[in-house]
């Protein structure tokens, strides 16, 4: 036995555990998933081959449509939005501040709850007279008050930058000194103005929120409780992706900043041409998370599937549940495990677009 | 030192997997499956060491509860795969598409049926063979809470109000006690509206069809109504999970629950002094509606031990048995015999409660909370009609034409 036979051996025998579990559990499931797409298995009775029936089922059944849409809609937003927030907060937290330890702990709080716990706070927060309900109500009551402060606000400032100005300063509009004393006159202002009964709190009730409940859709595609879980997803996930963000940061030396500076660079086009650029095997290992983690969603809905109607959750990992757990109705294994390879092709398509769209170069550095 | 620590640990806890899954599955064990839950955990447990194991002591028969956490779900995977436990529980609503799977053992010739309520054994039989003995059952109860009554003045709710006299009487209590109180609660599922709808006259599934009528619409109507009126809420307007949460907050005057709120409100509530009464009937057809839920015993066919397996059910479902969990006011007996049991006829809070909650299965039109095979699939389109009506974002007949459109699906028609 040569020695790279041996060396080739060693690493087989490295690597074998990790093989046996991938094969049990991953391609033995897998080549049977496959299998039970093209059959009418339905856990109990001898199962039948069926050809393509069930893919062709499964596009005609419109809740799959609707799990399709949903999907894709959280998908590509709670991506976007948890990629380009944590890379912000990474970018904040990288900065040189006393005390920068303690906010990277906090910031990072949210990813270690667990998701179960953290659904169940969002349906208490979202509920009908939640605390979300309360606090819109709030800022409605009081909208009128913070309107008066605003104008008073601007009035105040106006008066005082021409004054400064009749008197040759030069002032800025925003000039913070006059500013602070714009408030105050305006906190005065609206209190004044409260007390004489000239600008009134709203009284009105707390309208119940029905975001979890409605079967409405925001700008005709994005059902509210799918809007929830997506505020929900990107808070407990963008920690997580702060953090890898926050290590390729770390690796951009400082030399690089400085240059840009000297070149003339502001802080934003820092950002845009030296920050990103810099980073992007960091961030098309983020999106690559984000996108298998997000077309796979299934927990919040399935907890959300109690509460909100069907096909306002429905993700493709729950329709596949819903298919082969269907309290009491026949289980559907075939019509569930064609869905199932249809999420799983739909990922990897997207995983190839992406990496087309970040470009090789970039990937292999 | 520390490998022989680590090897051992290892060793153990494989031991331990094994010895788990060798439970199930030995002839001289018989395994039992239901929820994981205190009630059931502790009843059932009870059960076996009281009624069961003295009977099966001489065989050297073992009896074991092996509950599970997810028991729908988990049931349905253990049966597929052959891991069943010997007897569990059936769920009333997943009854009939488990016994189509071919898993159940049919009990015919080796239990005696006939001394339990027929109503009770129609859910748990297809193609005239009995699959499960049911173990108890309960209807819906109107709880009402007699405070609030008595501060606004107002009668109590009674056996002989129909639907119009409820609304009056209810919202006279949430109009003489004023914000922050309300006459009912309606929650937006057909668990409870499914009495308004049965005493319409109204037949969930016929001849293998769900046709959501006008008597059906007449009864969605009222119940989504009142809740637009403000004077039924859904249990999560008030931050309440269930009807018994509504009863617990003490600020809400009635609610729809069955025999299983006794027990909560007695823990949660000590000091709410309730009554309850049976629902109010259809103005129309002058009778009342009700839903009947139970769950059975059922024995895995693919059992070690069949002979043990139906001694155990028996055992189970006995005189004794039936009759422990009944004085301990936890459920209503299956067995014909037991309906007129002293219990019954108590006068304590309870025993009224239970007497209702018996009343409530034979009176007017009450009818299976079961929806045949189509399992809970088929409540969900009338939940989300209901839900959508309640919170004003469809009409009534709007909402209805869709729940159609929804159940015919389910049901593939």
């Amino acid at each position: 036995m040569n020695a790279r036979t041996r060396e080739n051996l060693t690493a087989f025998w490295f690597l074998l555990p990790f093989l046996i579990g991938l094969v049990v559990f991953f391609l033995f499931a897998f080549l049977r998933t496959i299998w039970y797409s093209f059959t009418n298995y339905n856990l109990f009775d001898k199962s039948d081959w069926v050809g393509l029936q069930n893919y062709a089922d499964v596009f005609k059944d419109s809740l799959f449509i609707q799990a399709l849409i949903n999907t894709f809609t959280f998908a590509i937003l709670t991506t976007l939005i948890q990629t380009v927030g944590a890379l912000l907060l990474a970018i904040v937290m990288n900065q040189k501040l006393r005390g920068i330890g303690f906010f990277r702990t906090a910031y990072y709080f949210p990813s270690i709850a667990s998701s179960a716990v953290t659904t169940l706070i969002f349906i208490w927060l979202f509920r009908p007279t939640g605390l979300i309900s309360y606090l819109s109500t709030t800022f409605v009551n009081y909208l009128p008050l913070l309107l008066t402060g605003l104008a008073i606000v601007i009035v105040v400032q106006a008066l005082q930058v021409a004054f400064e100005r009749s008197r040759g300063l030069p002032a800025s509009p925003f000039d913070p000194a006059l500013l602070v004393v714009s408030l105050l006159v305006a906190v005065i202002g609206t209190i004044v103005l409260n007390a004489g009964g000239v600008v009134r709190v709203g009284s009105a009730d707390p309208t119940p929120l029905l975001w979890l409940s409605t079967s409405d859709r925001l700008f005709g595609f994005i059902s509210y409780p799918i809007l929830m879980i997506i505020l929900m997803n990107s808070f407990t996930t963008m920690p997580t992706l702060m953090l890898t963000f926050l290590a390729g940061l770390q690796g951009i030396p400082q030399s690089v900043y400085e240059a840009a500076s000297i070149d003339g660079a502001s802080p934003i086009q820092q950002i845009r041409f030296v920050t990103i650029p810099i980073l992007r095997p960091v961030t098309f290992y983020v999106i690559s998370i984000g996108i298998i983690g997000t077309l796979q969603m299934f927990d919040q809905a399935a907890l959300l599937g109690g509460t909100s109607p069907l096909d306002t959750v429905v993700t493709l990992a729950f329709y596949v549940y819903h298919n082969v757990f269907s309290g009491g109705a026949e289980s559907r294994v075939g019509l569930a495990s064609a869905a199932a390879i249809l999420l799983a092709v739909i990922t990897l398509v997207l995983l190839q677009i992406q990496r087309r769209f970040l470009s090789d170069e970039g990937v292999n550095q | 030192m520390k490998k022989r620590v680590v090897a051992t640990g290892l060793a153990l806890g494989a031991a331990a997997v094994l010895a788990g899954s060798m439970v199930q599955g030995q002839a001289n064990v018989i395994t039992i499956g239901g929820y994981d839950g205190q009630t059931d955990t502790a009843l059932v447990s009870e059960l076996i060491a009281k009624f069961v194991k003295p009977k099966l002591a001489a065989d050297g028969v073992d009896v074991k509860y092996v509950p599970t956490a997810d028991f729908g779900t988990s049931i349905v995977t253990q049966l597929s795969a052959g891991t069943a436990p010997d007897l569990f529980y059936l769920e009333d609503f997943a009854a009939k598409g488990l016994i189509a799977s071919g898993k159940i053992l049919p009990l015919n010739g080796l239990v005696n049926s006939k001394d339990f309520l027929p109503s009770l054994n129609n859910i748990f039989s297809s193609g005239g063979k009995q699959y499960g003995i049911a173990k108890d059952f309960n209807t819906l109860v109107l709880y009402y809470n007699k405070d609030l009554f008595d501060q606004a003045k107002v009668a109590y709710p009674d056996d002989n109000d129909n639907w119009n006299d409820f609304a009056t009487k209810t919202t006279a209590v949430q109009k003489a006690l004023g914000k922050g109180y309300t006459g009912t609660c309606f929650p937006a599922e057909y668990s409870r509206f499914g009495a308004f709808a049965a005493s319409t006259g109204w037949k969930p599934i016929q001849g293998g069809r769900t046709v959501l009528d006008s008597n059906f619409k007449r009864a969605f109507k009222f119940y989504t109504d009142l809740v637009k009126s403000g004077v039924a809420v859904k249990p999560g307007q008030i931050n309440a999970g269930w009807g018994g949460d509504c009863m617990k907050s003490g600020k809400v005057a009635t609610a729809f629950e069955g025999g299983w709120a006794l027990g909560f409100l007695r823990d949660q509530a000590p000091n709410l002094k309730y009554g309850t009464t049976l629902l109010p009937r259809d103005p129309q057809t002058n009778k009342r509606g009700n839903l009947i839920y139970t769950v059975a015993w059922a024995i895995h066919s693919g059992t070690k031990n069949k002979a043990a397996a139906v001694k155990v059910l028996n055992a189970l479902t006995s005189v004794e048995a039936q009759q422990f969990v009944l004085r301990g006011g936890l459920a209503l007996p299956s067995r014909i015999s037991l309906q007129d049991d002293p219990y019954l006829g108590g006068a304590g809070v309870e025993n009224i409660a239970f007497r209702n909650v018996f009343r409530g299965a034979s009176e007017g039109n009450a009818v299976s909370f079961a929806p045949d095979k189509f399992g809970n699939a088929w409540f969900r389109g009338i939940d989300e009609a209901l839900n959508s009506t309640m919170d004003g974002q469809k009409t009534v007949d709007q909402a209805v034409r869709e729940a159609q459109a929804a159940v015919n699906k389910v049901m593939g028609k």
